[in-house]
């Protein structure tokens, strides 16, 4: 059972259930915990090279025991999320904690990724149940429907879920290269039908003075 | 969870988020402070021919035309920036001076200025415009002194000028003390004077946002903040100090 403490501690209560969460992000527990160190986020062998190879790496551990757990990472802004069937994609680094239930692994992002200074390749979570995602300052979920598609700046991108079509949008024009760009060279396109989280904040993207 | 229905227009979203509504209509922005938008919106730079028109009533500040673009079309936009407090402001025929890095998007109804103090925008007219600063904006009224990290704008009231405590300033000590820091420096020797009537607009912290690269003032003679080019002044030496140099201690004593 995850919930929040404040908007920037988890407190997940365990009853002899695991969880797995992000290594070194417990701050506090009460009752009794182990914690077990995974590898390759817990994915097995498969996941252990996936990871290396693509560079989507997460350094997880299990959490199991009795009582409540809190975790929290400098200070980053949480998200909590209920998983019922549907895949989420989130990049490894904003990916605080996860039930036991929702299964992770790795899946390719294209040319998405690499304008967001993440990496080609992005975690994807599959199942049922609750994970808690990290943002610098509170994000904001926008709904993204047939007749309202949706562009996101890179920078600002934290995760997605539902069936949703990624696009990647370019305004460079010889205006750019005059240096009299928009100022937002890059989009992300979603089409269809699902959620994005957005977080207020930019991280330094390879297009981001563009 | 919001979708283009439910999104607030022209008002905040969260503390850190503000929803821009576009329709048909232009507003000036601030590069890389849209996070996402829905609808069609084309962001142009400022070198844009079609925009010279709308450039010639709201935009005065050539130094500065390289951070700014417009956004024009129909839709929602959010506009956030490193997850600092947004807020937005409305101007009736009034006028408000702000720190450069600290404005992110304001209406086109508006004209942007440069203020006389370096590093600083004013803002004339009537319309909204949208800031950040860092932690929630608090309004205090002249005669006042504030700490220069600490101030984000003012509004209707002249322009400030520099404060220094006397008691830590004056004679051999004093000009040590300033230097050095030696001998108790509490830090807030130095401070911003308002006085008149308007309002002083202060951010909760101390830490201020990056500068922007751009936006110094032109050389030339007269104007404040410009740094005197090779050959003017009055033969002082433009030499980085050293370290354990007497700096302006010379000046004080008339060498």
């Amino acid at each position: 059972m995850f919930r929040l403490q404040g908007s920037r501690v988890l407190a997940v209560d365990l009853t002899g259930d695991t969880v797995k969460a992000k290594n070194g992000s417990m701050v506090a527990y009460e009752g009794r915990m182990a914690f077990k160190k995974t590898t390759g986020g817990g994915e097995g062998l498969r996941g252990v090279v996936t990871r290396r190879l693509t560079g989507e790496q997460m350094e997880v551990m299990e959490v199991s025991g009795q009582g409540t757990c809190f975790f929290a990472d400098r200070a980053s802004e949480i998200n909590l999320v209920s998983l019922r069937g549907e895949k989420m994609y989130v990049e490894a680094s904003n990916l605080l904690c996860t039930d036991g239930g929702v299964r992770t692994g790795t899946s390719f992002t294209g040319l998405r990724g690499g304008a967001s200074g993440n990496g080609l390749f992005t975690t994807t979570l599959e199942g049922t149940g609750q994970a808690a995602i990290m943002s610098d300052g509170p994000a904001v979920v926008l709904r993204v429907t047939p007749q309202y598609p949706l562009s996101v700046d890179p920078g600002a991108y934290v995760a997605h879920q539902g069936n949703l079509r990624q696009s990647f949008q370019s305004g460079v024009t010889f205006r750019t290269l005059l240096g009299e760009g928009g100022g937002e060279a890059f989009q992300i396109r979603f089409e269809g039908d699902g959620l994005v989280y957005v977080q207020p904040s930019e991280r330094n993207t390879v297009g981001g003075d563009v | 969870m919001w979708d283009p229905m439910t999104l607030p227009a022209d008002d905040n979203v969260n503390p850190y988020t503000f929803c821009v509504e576009l329709k048909g209509s232009q507003w000036f922005l601030q590069k890389g402070k849209m996070i996402a938008y829905y609808g069609s919106i084309e962001f142009n730079g400022l070198g844009h021919g079609r925009l010279d028109r709308l450039l010639r009533t709201s935009f005065h500040s050539p130094l500065h035309a390289s951070d700014w673009v417009v956004a024009e079309g129909s839709g929602k936009m959010l506009l956030a920036d490193r997850a600092f407090d947004v807020n937005s402001f409305d101007l009736d025929e009034g006028n408000l001076t702000i720190r450069a890095g600290n404005l992110l998007a304001y209406q086109p109804s508006l004209a942007l200025k440069q203020s006389i103090v370096p590093g600083f925008l004013t803002l004339i007219g009537t319309g909204k415009f949208v800031a950040a600063s860092n932690g929630p904006v608090v309004f205090m009224e002249p005669p006042l002194r504030v700490d220069p990290q600490a101030l984000v704008g003012w509004a209707d009231c002249p322009s400030p000028c520099h404060h220094y405590d006397h008691g830590y300033m004056t004679g051999i000590m004093g000009g040590v003390r300033a230097l050095t820091g030696l001998g108790g420096a509490s830090g807030e020797e130095h401070q911003f004077d308002f006085t008149g009537a308007g309002t002083v607009l202060l951010q909760s912290t101390e830490q201020l946002m990056p500068e922007l690269a751009t936006g110094a003032t032109p050389h030339e003679a007269g104007v404040p903040g410009a740094h005197p080019g090779p050959g003017s002044g009055h033969g002082q030496q433009s030499m980085p100090r050293l370290p354990g140099q007497l700096g302006d201690l010379q000046r004080r004593f008339g060498l």
